[in-house]
């Protein structure tokens, strides 16, 4: 899970000693390079690079030990025409997105408005709640999980349920779980939000007669909607590209019966398993379009319930 | 707040930076300190082979003092796709294990080293030449077979014999042990085996007591889709009878021998490799028997000695010379034979194989006596599967997932497979 960068507070206007000479607007620009340097050259040379490779790669019939050799549009019309996998991973995808991002979500602005009420220990329990978020990223933690889902593992003793990750219906649901339990940078990020939330708004609707209930759907709800709109952009992203928690829980392969294989756990099968990094290089482009495209819809959407509270003041 | 956070901020932005240098200096072929030579070495293996192969870099270590070898195992599946990523970024280990199943792709992959130019620290010449040549592509040497290994039906002799069902014999046959394994599953309550049908190689046993192959001569398919769907329809039957290991358990397999039903307890048989099945005796140590795989109808055997697990040098390793001594080491050294005994198979240098027979023991004896047992009376090997086999290895388990979750149906599956398979070695 990628960190979320907290926007700095703006730093606080110093008297700078008056210089001794004004530097020139070129000599300025160049020290913002040098500066900026290690940042672009990290990005053009382990993104850009790669990212100008890959779409390269996509055309082409790639091995990893022969040369690449020029296919055209083969994989793509291989990937939606004769590859019934492909579409399941598709299917597959999709229904984790739904369940694991609403889920997470969900769960994480219910502890933020839990932690927000509290009086006494609401730094313990803010670090408490976000640790899953720190550890959960790590291959030991998936790996535990699996065997908490196996047979035998904790939840199969505690409820008699047998081993999830062994079962088609249920690996997708202990995957889920796993980025669900790990509802902490959005928790902290909805805290953030609800502090911004003038107190007089409450008071004014606590005078209004509102419960809590109505205030929380009709102060809370809207204030907050951009960082809630912030939070599901961010989440839904990351739920397409989930890896890790399916490759660790269903050991690698994606399984049971491909009830696991998620897009880039089929995208990691083609390329590195079975040796046709074009055609995953095709999937990957494909992923980055479909993300787009979702990513743009949801902003679309958003026009009709995301309240900025800088807007209602013009 | 974050003000104070600054200066633990720099500090660990420093120390990652620091770690990212030191790590960076890790690379293949790199010299230690004090003028070493570092190599690394790596196999797939059980906790057994781990130990035994520890102990035998150590003495090749304190007989080259310059030389030091990093080592490292895992099972096969995990070991497949790490050598994979490795191999293809050019960071193969100087010295790694190979099967059968990926000479072809990594020798024409420009990955493997000729070892014929090495051959004054690495000597072949007392390895059978027909096994010797397994190891050959397009007539260069790139690797050399350390052993070899036939396939077997390994059980719990114990529960066998408690469950009062006659214990398998030589020349039995498929059902025969389909018999066997519901006698077992009806008297214990058990499954009698792990499900064979998610198991290329044992469907190629199965297939080869009928009178065909994987693979034709020329690398193609050597099966239909009529051949695969009544192999699985077969193994499915025993499965929805109870007589072999249910889907959830058979979806576990990950060449892991902890990981089989009967590594796990919850069947009597499996079928596996001879060597490898030396990890069951930790497991079951009232004791474990191998038996021969099943024949065909008219006793045709299935079974093959295969040239088990190559060793092999990176193209790209900084230090050819010892990498090669150390493969001459495992192969041809006495006293490294002794420490290795059977654990990858009977040894191949002839010499070393007469002078060790008699003082194998434990387990390496179980496996030399079974190796002898069949000796005389088995097919000659298929030659060396084509590249794509390495990929389809995980598609045939895979496939057989939805036979055994009851997602398809046998020959749905084995369509889907015919299928997979056909675009796969086309490619």
């Amino acid at each position: 899970m990628t960190t979320t960068d907290i926007p700095a507070p703006p730093a606080r206007p110093k008297r700078a000693a008056p210089a001794p000479k004004r530097r020139t607007k070129r000599e300025r620009e160049g020290a913002a390079w040098v500066f900026l340097s290690p940042w672009v050259l990290g990005a053009s040379v382990l993104t850009l690079l790669p990212m100008v490779v890959s779409l390269y790669l996509s055309f082409t019939d790639y091995n990893l030990f022969d040369p690449p050799r020029w296919v055209g549009l083969r994989n793509y019309t291989q990937m939606f025409t004769e590859d019934p996998r492909y579409w399941r991973s598709v299917m597959t995808t999709l229904t984790y997105v739904v369940v694991a991002v609403p889920l997470q979500v969900a769960l994480a602005l219910v502890v933020a408005l839990a932690l927000k009420s509290m009086k006494r220990g609401k730094g313990f329990y803010r670090s408490a709640f976000y640790a899953p978020s720190l550890l959960g990223a790590s291959m030991s933690i998936a790996l535990v999980w699996r065997a908490v889902f196996n047979d035998g593992g904790t939840v199969d003793n505690l409820l008699g349920t047998g081993g999830w990750v062994n079962k088609p219906g249920w690996a997708l649901l202990s995957v889920a779980l796993l980025t669900v339990w790990q509802f902490g940078a959005p928790m902290v990020i909805f805290l953030a939000g609800l502090q911004q939330i003038p107190a007089e708004l409450y008071e004014a609707a606590a005078v209004d007669g509102a419960g809590k209930w109505r205030q929380f759907v009709s102060v809370t709800v809207p204030m907050l909607s951009p960082v809630l709109f912030f939070n599901l952009v961010l989440q839904t992203i990351q739920a397409f590209q989930v890896f890790t928690p399916a490759f660790a829980v269903s050991a690698g392969k994606g399984g049971p019966a491909d009830s696991t294989l998620v897009y880039t756990m089929y995208l990691y099968d083609r390329g590195f398993v079975a040796s046709h990094m074009g055609y995953a290089s095709a999937m990957a482009w494909v992923l980055l379009l479909v993300i787009g495209a979702v990513t743009a819809v949801l902003f679309r959407t958003s026009r009709s319930w995301v309240f900025y509270a800088s807007e209602g003041d013009r | 707040m974050p003000g104070h956070r600054t200066k633990g901020f720099c500090a660990s932005a420093v120390a990652l930076a620091l770690c990212a240098v030191l790590a960076g200096c890790g690379g293949s072929g790199e010299s230690v300190g004090g003028g070493k030579v570092a190599l690394r070495y790596t196999w797939w293996g059980n906790p057994d082979r781990a130990e035994r192969t520890e102990q035998a870099v150590a003495l090749f270590e304190k007989r080259h003092p310059n030389v030091r070898v990093q080592t490292s195992f895992s099972g096969y599946d995990a070991y497949k796709q790490k050598l994979a990523v490795q191999a293809t970024g050019g960071d193969a280990p100087d010295v790694m294990q190979l099967d059968y199943r990926q000479i072809d792709q990594y020798a024409s992959g420009g990955v493997l080293l000729d070892l014929a130019k090495q051959k004054s620290v690495l000597h072949t010449s007392e390895i059978d030449p027909g096994l010797l040549a397994t190891g050959r592509v397009d007539g260069t040497q790139y690797a050399v077979p350390q052993g070899r290994g036939t396939e077997t039906v390994v059980y719990d002799v114990r529960a066998w014999k408690k469950a009062g069902v006659p214990l398998p014999r030589q020349g039995w046959t498929w059902d025969d042990w389909a018999a066997a394994v519901r006698a077992l599953a009806k008297r214990t309550g058990k499954p009698g085996a792990t499900d064979p049908g998610q198991n290329e190689d044992s469907f190629e046993v199965w297939l080869r007591g009928r009178g065909k192959a994987l693979y034709t001569k020329d690398g193609g398919l050597g099966f239909t889709a009529d051949d695969l769907a009544r192999w699985w329809t077969f193994t499915d039957r025993l499965r929805r009878e109870g007589a072999v290991s249910p889907a959830e358990q058979t979806t576990q397999l990950d060449g892991s021998v902890e990981n089989t039903p009967l590594g796990r307890g919850k069947a009597i048989a499996d079928t596996n490799w001879d060597a490898p099945s030396s990890g069951y005796l930790a497991i079951i140590p009232t004791g474990i028997a191998l038996a021969p795989m099943p024949a065909g109808e008219n006793g045709t055997p299935g079974q093959y000695f295969k040239p088990s697990m190559f060793l092999g040098v990176s193209a790209n390793t900084g230090h050819a010379k010892e990498s090669a001594q150390l493969v001459d080491f495992l192969l041809n050294d006495r006293d490294a034979a002794e420490i290795l005994g059977a654990s990858r198979g009977i040894a191949v240098n002839e010499t070393i194989r007469e002078q060790t027979a008699s003082q194998l023991k434990d387990f390496d004896k179980t496996v030399a006596d079974f190796q002898s047992s069949l000796e005389g009376t088995l097919k000659d090997p298929p030659q060396a599967p084509p590249s794509g086999d390495n990929a389809l290895q995980s598609t045939f388990q895979r496939d057989y997932d939805q036979v055994s979750y009851e997602r398809m149906s046998p020959h749905e599956a084995a369509e889907n497979y015919v299928t997979e398979a056909k675009a796969e070695l086309r490619s």
